[in-house]
């Protein structure tokens, strides 16, 4: 249905004077692919270039250096307007003054198409996206939900080469959040358009991306599926921002074939993909996830002793002491699962084989 | 073009005046300027003025504030709220000198209260305290307007919380509510000093010869002994003062807010922040003062009706008649500027906030602050200026209309100017980028988003530009000729000659346009706004 195309985005930077730090980089030298129909998250922390990337690409900001592609054209010259894009606002940005059928219109009649034609597409989009009837309300009759799918509809009645969304979700409340993540997610598959998602939410990002790239300080310093990111974070940085993880220390004590191995608490446990040039002897930390973690009453290889826990319904979360280290462990409730007390001595089995790692140098 | 318009109708007339000030027969200086400020009734003039502006200042705050507390923080009944917004806009519509006149009906030689009613003889209304009152009850308004959207943005899970942690209702008000208040009172201060400096028709009607102010001086200086150069420098005294509260306004007092004043209400009900017993008291005040407001303007409608007030009760339409034949030039010579003035008013104001908001240019900054000189100076120095700038060559404009439209559009359509700034400030840039997305151009997106939002402020600077040229008269009162004459001149005179009705006449017909114009002007902004769309800022706010 739609001519989407895929992006390039190839060694951009933008700069920008502060105040006190003098200059700096909103974006440094990003390089980013997208495939056509792709959809593309940028996941970070405020301030680390994700929105300025996006307004880029947009075409609301020009790069300082780099080219941005779209498809096999260079449209890094090429202002906003020219550029076929749909963009999705924070704020939604609708047409305070304009009724929701005029919002949605007001790309079709830039572009001088003849009334029927107008009429007709604005309600297809305006049924696909769940708001037929609303034409003639305007926007500040709407929720925010309501306002949500109008500048989604706004941005896909065009037919945009891309679809971008700077944070579409952070105004509304937790349940409409996932809903509307879902229904964003379905829409980009019917319609197979090239998307760039802008969050700052990862659990967001992992439910709607095919991909999602993690940025930080201007740069990117990860990209990959949601399982790789989660399994395979290459620095501290990541491991961290997505999901919740436990960083132990651990001393290369030999290999076992391909495998490395590795001693932490006095466990031992395999390392399949170890850094290159790791030796025995090197301290490295495994990447433990929470939820990897064994726990049993009584005592084994490595026992701890529960320090708290939270029951969060589906699932309950214990802290634990561990020799020198405190340690998050989650179990699911499975309804007859055992529930340790806080303060009960319980031992700890570490997954065997398929741990990360992250080596000496991925501090960041 | 804009700074050509500027420099010809804001700079030039200023310099003119300050040429004719410090120059004299034997080259520049200021002897001849000092020696006119010497005189001892001019040096009392000055210290007058600033009294009387002090008094008014904050007679006029505490006024403005009992009722901007009253109607934000007390949860008022609906009707009641609206009868306060009613009676602060009354004087904000009239003529500046409509109470004075009220004034002289109730308490002049004839007047109903001390004549008919106590049968006092010999009471002399003219004076300190009248001019004071009538000042104060026509300038409230202005506090008002400023103190209320302080007031009503007040979160009122502040005042709880002080309250919660066990401070009294009159604590809470002393430590909490009253301090962040604080910038607000001293900006309502200040704009009611400069109102009260600047009115000349005022003093001019009630202070009498036993209380001189500056603006009257200077206008008799010019009117009576044709001595324009004293004027100038008279009306120069009063710039002063006038520069310094502009200047503590702006730089201080801006920068003192505590409170953001957004569109955006609160949500929740307010709280209440006054006892029932302080409550009470609060509306009576508000009631009194509503009530002597409402007493002075049914007594102006009153008079016009009347063959003479206090001498002669019996109903009469001879005022009017005689404002629709001997006064009916003025009224059309006012209707003819103030219908020219408006859209010019109007398109000024949109056009410059636009380019201050939203363009980058060198010189900006200046443009905007030479575009607010002839809002900031007393109507008496505006005035004066021009007729200095203007009587001669190369640009001789006095004795036409186009003086007089001049003046008004330069003087009074900065309002609009500030309006557009502050909607331009509203309107987020991802709502000209989600345009520009779409694929308008920066010309389609100018036209089809950001000008129809901005069409609320146009409205809004031609309301006050089509009301201050109905009502006006410190500047124009010089810049009237035989050829085009103004109402409220007219009125003036009709004063001085002691015909009250049709004085009276006159002032409820101006009362009446203005209320109709501004009726108009609410219902085209009503068409213009979404539903569900913020409110348009008040017609009169700023």
């Amino acid at each position: 249905m739609m001519a989407a195309t895929g992006i390039r985005v190839e060694g951009v930077s933008k700069r920008y004077t502060h105040r006190v730090k003098g200059e700096v980089y909103a974006a440094r030298e990003v390089s980013l692919e997208v495939r056509t129909g792709e959809f593309v998250t940028l996941l970070g922390p405020s301030g680390c270039g994700k929105t300025t990337t996006l307004r880029m690409i947009a075409g609301f900001e020009r790069p300082d250096e780099g080219r941005i592609l779209l498809g096999d054209q260079d449209v890094t010259g090429v202002p906003a307007n020219r550029r076929n894009i749909g963009f999705v606002f924070q704020n939604y940005a609708l047409f305070p003054h304009l009724s929701i059928f005029e919002n949605v219109a007001y790309g079709l009649r830039v572009r001088n198409e003849p009334d029927t034609e107008i009429r007709r597409q604005v309600g297809a989009v305006l049924d696909l996206v769940g708001l037929a009837g609303y034409e003639r309300q305007f926007p500040a009759q709407l929720s925010g939900g309501e306002q949500q799918r109008v500048a989604l509809a706004r941005a896909i009645v065009i037919r945009p080469r891309v679809l971008l969304f700077d944070e579409p979700l952070s105004n509304l409340d937790a349940r409409l959040r996932v809903q509307m993540r879902h229904e964003i997610r379905d829409l980009q598959q019917r319609l197979a358009i090239t998307t760039v998602y802008v969050t700052h939410d990862q659990e967001e990002a992992m439910a709607v991306s095919d991909r999602i790239a993690v940025m930080s300080e201007g740069t990117i310093v990860q990209e990959g599926s949601a399982e790789d990111l989660y399994h395979r974070p290459a620095s501290e940085f990541v491991a961290r921002f997505i999901g919740r993880v436990n960083l132990v220390a651990g001393r290369v004590v030999g290999f076992l074939g391909e495998a490395l191995q590795v001693e932490a608490l006095g466990a031992r446990v395999r390392v399949r993909e170890a850094p290159l040039g790791a030796r025995p002897g090197d301290t490295l930390r495994l990447v433990l996830r929470p939820e990897a973690i064994g726990l049993s009453a009584g005592s084994g290889s490595v026992s701890a002793t529960v320090l708290a826990r939270t029951f969060l319904g589906e699932k309950i979360e214990y802290l634990v002491r561990c020799g020198n280290e405190t340690l998050h462990v989650t179990r699911h409730n499975t309804g007859g699962g055992a529930i340790f007390a806080e303060g009960q001595a319980v031992a700890l089995r570490f997954p065997d084989g398929d741990v990360a790692v992250l080596g000496p140098g991925s501090e960041a | 073009m804009l700074w050509a318009l500027l420099a010809l109708f804001v700079l030039y007339p200023l310099g003119a005046m300050f040429a004719r000030i410090f120059r004299d027969d034997t080259g520049f200086g200021i002897a001849g300027a000092l020696a006119t400020l010497a005189d001892a009734n001019q040096v009392r003039a000055f210290w007058n003025s600033l009294l009387l502006g002090t008094l008014v200042g904050v007679l006029g705050t505490v006024a403005g504030f009992v009722f901007a507390f009253s109607a934000a923080r007390t949860k008022l009944p609906r009707w009641m709220a609206t009868a306060i917004d009613a009676a602060v806009l009354l004087p904000l519509v009239s003529p500046p000198f409509t109470a004075a006149i009220a004034m002289i009906f109730s308490f002049g030689p004839r007047g109903l209260i001390t004549y008919e009613l106590l049968g006092i003889k010999g009471f002399t209304v003219y004076g300190l305290g009248s001019t004071l009152f009538s000042e104060a009850l026509t300038y409230f308004p202005i506090a008002y307007l400023t103190l209320r959207p302080i007031l009503a943005a007040i979160d009122s899970n502040i005042e709880g919380m002080a309250l919660s942690l066990g401070a009294s209702r009159w604590r809470v008000f002393r430590t909490v509510t009253l301090p962040l208040c604080i910038p607000g009172i001293a900006n309502a201060f200040l704009l009611l000093f400069a109102a009260s400096l600047a009115d000349f028709a005022t003093p001019l009607i009630l202070a009498g010869n036993s209380f001189p102010v500056l603006p009257t001086q200077a206008y008799l200086q010019i009117t009576g002994l044709f001595d324009l150069r004293g004027g100038a420098v008279l009306s120069f005294a009063l710039l002063v003062p006038a520069l310094a509260v502009f200047a503590l306004q702006r730089y201080w007092v801006s920068r003192r807010s505590y409170v953001t004043v957004t569109g955006k209400g609160a949500g929740q009900a307010p709280f209440d922040s006054a006892a029932p017993s302080v409550r009470a008291l609060l509306l009576a005040a508000c009631a009194a003062l509503t009530l002597a407001i409402v007493y002075l303007y049914a007594l102006l409608l009153y008079a016009s009706v009347v063959v003479a007030l206090g001498a002669n009760h019996a109903l009469t339409a001879q005022h009017y008649k005689v404002i629709f034949t001997e006064g009916l030039k003025a009224i059309r010579d006012t209707l003819i500027i103030a219908g020219c003035a408006m859209p010019l008013g109007g398109l000024y104001g949109i056009l410059l906030g636009y380019l201050v908001a939203k363009r980058n240019f060198p010189g900006r900054g200046a443009m905007e602050l030479v575009s607010m000189v002839n809002y900031a100076l007393p109507g008496t120095i505006v005035g004066i200026a021009y007729l200095i700038a203007f009587n001669d060559p190369p640009v001789e404009l006095t004795g036409t209309a186009l003086i007089i439209v001049a003046c008004y559009v330069f003087r009074y359509g900065p309002t609009g100017i500030r309006a557009t700034v502050a909607l331009l400030q509203q309107i987020d840039r991802s709502l000209e980028e989600a345009s520009q997305g779409l694929g308008a151009s920066s010309s389609t997106t100018f036209r089809r988003v950001t000008l129809p939002l901005i069409l609320p402020a146009f409205f809004a600077g031609l309301g006050v530009v089509f009301i201050r040229s109905m009502t006006a008269i410190s500047a124009t009162i010089f810049l009237v000729s035989i050829g085009w004459t103004l109402i409220t001149v007219k009125i003036l005179d009709n004063m001085t000659e002691l015909s009250l009705g049709p004085a009276a006449a006159f002032s409820v017909l101006v009362v009446a346009i203005v209320f109709a114009v501004m009726a108009a002007i609410s219902w085209m902004l009503s068409l213009l706004r979404a539903p569900g769309a913020a409110p348009v800022p008040s017609l009169l706010g700023g």
